[in-house]
């Protein structure tokens, strides 16, 4: 029994070390969830288990508990970032995600409650960037072949050396739990200990996605625009002169075809830059222009 | 390669070796589960809420199908005890739930779903002091695998075959809960005077 002896404690071992610095975020009614001590006084958690502003209690293991403040959210990304009361002991070793493969081990670990808990899987699955539903950039697609128990959301997937590969999470894809990797935690950390909020380009309008006629198929080689079907009071799309029935085609010069060419156009980049709003209103091809805004 | 055939070898070994611990429990046309030999002279140990009403049938490693009877059933604990007219029964060594930490490995038989001796592994998801369900009096083990309907009364055993505790319920697809050993020693010692060997 040697082996698998030896695993189980290896296994027991990176669990109580890693575990330290997991903390239990009880910020909702029904159930809390989990952190992860970023540094010092900082943990990382997911955005969705703050139901509420005020009133975040963090446990810190057995007993001890301490208040937290919110230093900002990201809901795109499904982060946010709290400042503790006081450091917790012990912290964690954030590492990327470059010498992961599928099949190797990993453990995700959570604290809904008084102790550290652990679920072992191995890595299903690896991708590239993608974007969230709600227009955040994840830079890797990490997911566990096991699905995480109610409350893990917020703690961290560690490597088998212990180190924190990202934050798991439920809220990001419909019955999946997905880890963000440390890559996108830092920088939406960074961003978040700057200025409060993460800025994203604006524009204020509505869209859907429709098919373009034969004709303008041809000229453009785009398959689909996107319709305009709400714009908002003073933003930027009214400003451009856009008006519900204009299917927007390209925006500086960039083909706009799914929602995700619209957000690659919005990026943090962008905001305050002159733009070229291409559309097509009732039947011809007109341009446009604008200033991006940014939004809170 | 070699660590990870060892470690096939190992977990299909410990899985073939606690297969003979492992009781079928059928009560009256119910679907069945699972039990668990405790004693070489016919005691099973299973769950309260897989008994009850008609009289239990439990099939044993060896394909005989014998009546059971019920010794003592404790629905807060949700442990019942059976005695089949058997002998040279294996019983597993008794381990400490005591002792378990989170993250070490453990492995579940039952039949979940009706799949017979089946197997599933993980490791301990933690202490289940604080996801208590009213009904659990006692601490419950919170188990890192899949267990489904069939494993309730099965053995989870660790790493070193030791019986940890009786699968009971599932959380979750990857989660359930098991009653520790320690619980089950404590519930025979008091309803039946049973010596722990």
């Amino acid at each position: 029994m040697t082996v698998l002896s030896s695993l189980s404690g290896d296994l027991a071992s990176i669990v109580e070390s890693a575990g330290k610095a997991v903390v239990q975020v009880d910020a909702r009614r029904g159930g809390a969830a989990s952190g992860a001590v970023w540094a010092n006084d900082l943990v990382v958690t997911a955005n969705h288990v703050l139901t509420r502003d005020d009133n975040i209690n963090i446990g810190i293991g057995g007993d001890s508990t301490t208040e937290a403040t919110i230093v900002g959210r990201d809901p795109t990304t499904d982060l946010a970032l709290l400042r503790l009361g006081k450091k917790v002991g012990s912290s964690l070793e954030w590492t990327g995600a470059d010498g992961l493969k599928v099949g190797h081990f990993a453990l995700a670990l959570g604290r809904p409650g008084k102790t550290v808990r652990a679920m072992l899987g191995i890595v299903s699955a690896l991708g590239d960037g993608w974007r969230t539903s709600a227009g955040g950039t994840i830079e890797r697609y990490i997911q566990m072949d096991v699905s995480a128990y109610p409350g893990f959301s917020g703690g961290p997937l560690v490597t088998v050396e212990g180190k924190a590969l990202g934050v798991l999470t439920t809220g990001l894809l419909r019955e999946t739990t997905v880890t963000v990797p440390t890559s996108t935690v830092k920088s939406v950390v960074d961003e978040l200990l700057k200025q409060g909020h993460i800025s994203r380009g604006y524009l204020g309008v509505g869209i859907q996605p429709a098919r373009l006629p034969s004709e303008l198929r041809r000229q453009t080689g785009q398959e689909t625009g996107l319709i305009v079907i709400s714009v908002e009071t003073g933003s930027p799309g009214e400003k451009a002169g856009l008006v519900m029935g204009d299917t927007i085609l390209a925006i500086g010069d960039k083909p706009v075809r799914h929602w995700d060419d619209l957000l690659a156009a919005l990026g943090k980049d962008r905001i305050g830059v002159a733009v070229n709003v291409r559309i097509l209103r009732a039947g011809q091809v007109q341009e446009l222009k604008t200033t991006i805004g940014e939004r809170h | 390669m070699s660590v990870l055939h060892q470690l096939n070898d190992e977990v299909a070994a410990l899985a073939e070796k606690v297969k003979l611990s492992l009781v079928q429990v059928r009560c009256g046309r119910d679907g069945g589960a699972a039990g668990t030999v405790w004693h070489p002279d016919g005691l099973i140990l299973t769950n309260a809420h897989v008994v009850g009403g008609a009289r239990p049938r439990v099939r044993l490693p060896d394909g005989s199908t014998l009546e059971a009877r019920v010794l003592v059933r404790h629905t807060s604990l949700d442990l019942a005890a059976l005695a089949v007219d058997a002998e040279e029964l294996c019983p597993i060594p008794l381990g400490d739930s005591g002792a378990l930490e989170p993250g070490q490995f453990v492995l579940a038989l039952g039949h979940p779903w009706g799949i017979k001796n089946a197997v599933t592994a993980g490791i301990v998801m933690g202490a289940g002091a604080d996801y208590l369900d009213v009904k659990y009096p006692q601490r419950l083990v919170a188990v890192n695998l899949s267990l489904r309907p069939g494993n309730s009364g099965g053995p989870l055993v660790d790493s070193a075959g030791r019986l940890v505790g009786i699968n009971t319920m599932m959380t979750g697809p990857d989660s359930g809960l098991a009653i520790p050993v320690n619980v089950a020693k404590a519930f025979l010692k008091e309803e039946i005077g049973a010596r722990n060997s």
